[in-house]
C-alpha cells in the first residue's frame, strides 16, 4: 500500500516536472536537416562552385540569428552603437561569418558530420554536440541555437572549444578599447569588401 | 568489479606521487604558480581571470561574480577594471564565460607571431604543398598514425595523473593493439577494429587540471602559442615521448630535427588551409589567435 502510494505521488511529480512536449521540431532536428541539406548540395556533382556556394549561402542566412549573434559579440559595446550602426554592424558581421563559413565548407572533402546530444543552456536556448571526423581525427563542435517563433536558430558556434561570439567578442573589446564604433565599422567595411 | 582496494590505493597515492613529480622537476617555480594552497580551488578559478557576464548573478552577487585571480608575481593588469564593464550589461548573455591570460611579453610575441606567420607561408607550406605532391594520402595518414602511437604513452601517462581511469585504460590498450595488431602504429586498429578513440592528454592539462594557471602567454618560434605551463607541460611531454630519447642518444642532431620536420609537415599535410582561413576570419589575428589559445587550452583542462 505504501509502495503503491509512493507510486502515485512520483508519477504525479514527473507529470508535473516534464513539460509537455512542444510540437514544433527540436534543435537537434533543425540543425541535422540543414546540414544535410548543404551536405547534399556539395555532394551534387551536377552544380558548379557558383551555384553551390549561392544555394549554401541562402541557407546559412536562415539558420544563423546574425542579430542574436552580434548582440552576443558586442555584449556590452551594444549599447554604445546607434541602432543604424547596429543595424550595418549585423549585416557586415553577418556577411563575414557567412564568407568564413562559405570558406570552411567549400573546403569539404566528404568528412563525416556526427551529431550528439542536445544540451538545455536557458529556457530559450540549447547546445548541440557535434563533430566532423577528418581522416585523422574528430574535431568536436557545438552548435549554440535559440528559440524564436518556433524556429531554431544559431547564435555561436564552438570548435574545437573556441567560441566564435567569445573570440570575436575579445578582438572587438580590444579595437573598442581605444576606437569608436564608427572606426570598427570602417574595419568591417574593408575586411568585407576583400576578396 | 573488484577495483575498491586499487582504486583507493590511486586515489590516494597518484597525487601524492605527481606532487612528488612536480616539485622535483621544477622545484623554484612550480609553486609559484599555483593560485592559493588551499586544495578545493578549481582549475578554472586558478587558470586565469574567469568572470561571468549574467545579469542575473551580476545583480544578486556583484562581488562575487567574477573570480580575480589570488596575485602571483607575472600577473598583467588587474581583473578590478573590468568591473564597471559588467555591471552594465544589457542582454541575455548567461553562459558566457570570458576568459584572459596575461601577456607581458607582447612585443616578443607580435614578432614571433610575424615570424611564424612567414615561416608558415614561406617554408611550411611550400614544403608541404611539394610533399602532398608525391606522398600519397594513404601513406601519408600511415606516418600520421605511426608518430601518433609514440604519443601513447604521454597520453596513458596524463590520464593516469589526472585520475581518469578508463581514460587511462583505454590509451594502454591502444598502445598495445596498435603497437601488435596495428604493426607498430601503421594503422590505427584499435579504433578501426576495436573502435576506442585516443583521448588526448598532456603535461600541461595535467598541472592544469591540478588548478595551475598559465602564467603568461608565450609564442614559441615555429613551434607556435604556448604559456609558461603549457611550456613546461611539453618539457614533460617530450620526456614520455619514445622518439626524443632515440634521438638524444643513438642518432645525430641533424637526423632528430629532420624527423621532428617530417612530422611537422606530415601534420601539416591534413591542415592546409585552416591558417589562411583563421586569418581571413579574424580581424585582429594576433588576438583571435591568443583567445583561441587560451579558449581551446580551458576546454581541454576542463574535460
Amino acid at each position: 500500500m505504501g509502495k503503491c502510494w509512493i507510486g502515485i505521488c512520483f508519477i504525479l511529480i514527473v507529470l508535473w516536472i516534464v513539460p509537455v512536449p512542444a510540437c514544433a521540431t527540436s534543435a537537434l532536428e533543425t540543425i541535422q536537416s540543414q546540414v544535410n541539406k548543404v551536405l547534399e548540395v556539395l555532394r551534387n556533382p551536377a552544380e558548379n562552385k557558383a551555384a553551390k556556394e549561392k544555394k549554401i549561402l541562402s541557407m546559412a542566412d536562415s539558420i544563423f540569428d546574425y542579430s542574436e549573434l552580434s548582440r552576443r559579440t558586442l555584449a556590452n559595446y551594444w549599447k554604445s552603437f546607434s541602432p543604424e550602426q547596429q543595424k550595418e554592424f549585423t549585416s557586415l558581421f553577418g556577411k563575414l561569418l557567412a564568407g568564413v563559413y562559405m570558406d570552411r565548407i567549400m573546403q569539404y572533402t566528404n568528412e563525416k558530420v556526427t551529431f550528439g546530444k542536445e544540451t538545455k543552456l536557458s529556457e530559450d536556448s540549447v547546445e548541440v554536440q557535434s563533430g566532423v571526423v577528418t581522416k585523422t581525427n574528430t574535431i568536436p563542435m557545438l552548435y549554440r541555437m535559440i528559440q524564436e517563433k518556433g524556429d531554431w536558430r544559431i547564435y555561436d558556434v564552438s570548435i574545437e572549444g573556441v567560441s566564435l561570439v567569445s573570440n570575436y567578442r575579445t578582438q572587438f573589446r580590444e579595437i573598442l578599447a581605444n576606437k569608436t564604433p564608427e572606426d570598427l565599422l570602417e574595419t568591417l567595411r574593408k575586411k568585407v569588401a576583400q576578396p | 568489479m573488484n577495483h575498491g582496494k586499487g582504486e583507493y590505493l590511486l586515489n590516494r597515492i597518484l597525487p601524492v606521487i605527481f606532487a612528488l613529480i612536480l616539485f622535483l622537476m621544477n622545484p623554484a617555480g612550480a609553486f609559484a604558480f599555483f593560485p592559493s594552497t588551499e586544495p578545493q580551488i578549481s582549475p578554472i578559478q586558478g587558470e586565469e581571470r574567469t568572470f561571468i557576464t549574467d545579469t542575473d548573478s551580476i545583480r544578486n552577487e556583484a562581488p562575487t561574480s567574477f573570480v580575480v585571480e589570488k596575485k602571483g608575481p607575472d600577473r598583467g593588469e588587474p581583473g578590478q577594471e573590468r568591473s564597471d564593464e559588467l555591471n552594465d550589461l544589457s542582454t541575455r548573455e548567461k553562459e558566457e564565460v570570458v576568459v584572459q591570460i596575461s601577456d607581458p611579453l607582447l612585443p616578443w610575441n607580435k614578432a614571433m607571431y610575424h615570424f611564424n606567420d612567414k615561416f608558415y607561408f614561406w617554408v611550411l607550406k611550400p614544403v608541404t604543398q611539394g610533399y602532398t605532391y608525391i606522398a600519397p594520402e594513404p601513406l601519408r595518414i600511415i606516418f600520421n598514425n605511426f608518430f601518433d602511437n609514440f604519443r601513447a604513452p604521454g597520453r596513458f601517462v596524463n590520464n593516469l595523473f589526472q585520475l581518469k581511469m578508463k581514460d587511462a585504460g583505454n590509451e594502454l590498450i591502444r598502445f598495445v593493439f596498435n603497437s601488435t595488431a596495428g604493426v607498430g602504429g601503421l594503422a590505427d586498429a584499435a579504433k578501426d577494429a576495436l573502435g576506442i578513440q585516443k583521448t588526448p592528454a598532456d603535461f600541461g592539462q595535467t598541472l592544469g587540471h591540478y588548478g595551475i594557471g598559465h602564467g603568461f602567454y608565450i609564442i614559441w618560434p615555429i613551434l607556435g602559442p604556448s604559456s609558461l605551463r603549457d611550456t613546461i607541460g611539453s618539457i614533460g611531454d617530450r620526456a614520455l615521448y619514445p622518439l626524443s630519447y632515440i634521438s638524444f642518444t643513438n642518432i645525430p642532431f641533424e637526423v632528430a630535427t629532420g624527423m621532428a620536420g617530417f612530422e611537422t609537415v606530415n601534420k601539416t599535410s591534413f591542415q592546409i588551409g585552416d591558417y589562411e582561413t583563421f586569418k581571413k576570419a579574424a580581424i585582429d589575428p594576433y588576438i583571435s589567435m591568443r583567445d583561441s589559445y587560451v579558449q581551446n587550452r580551458k576546454e581541454t583542462v576542463g574535460k
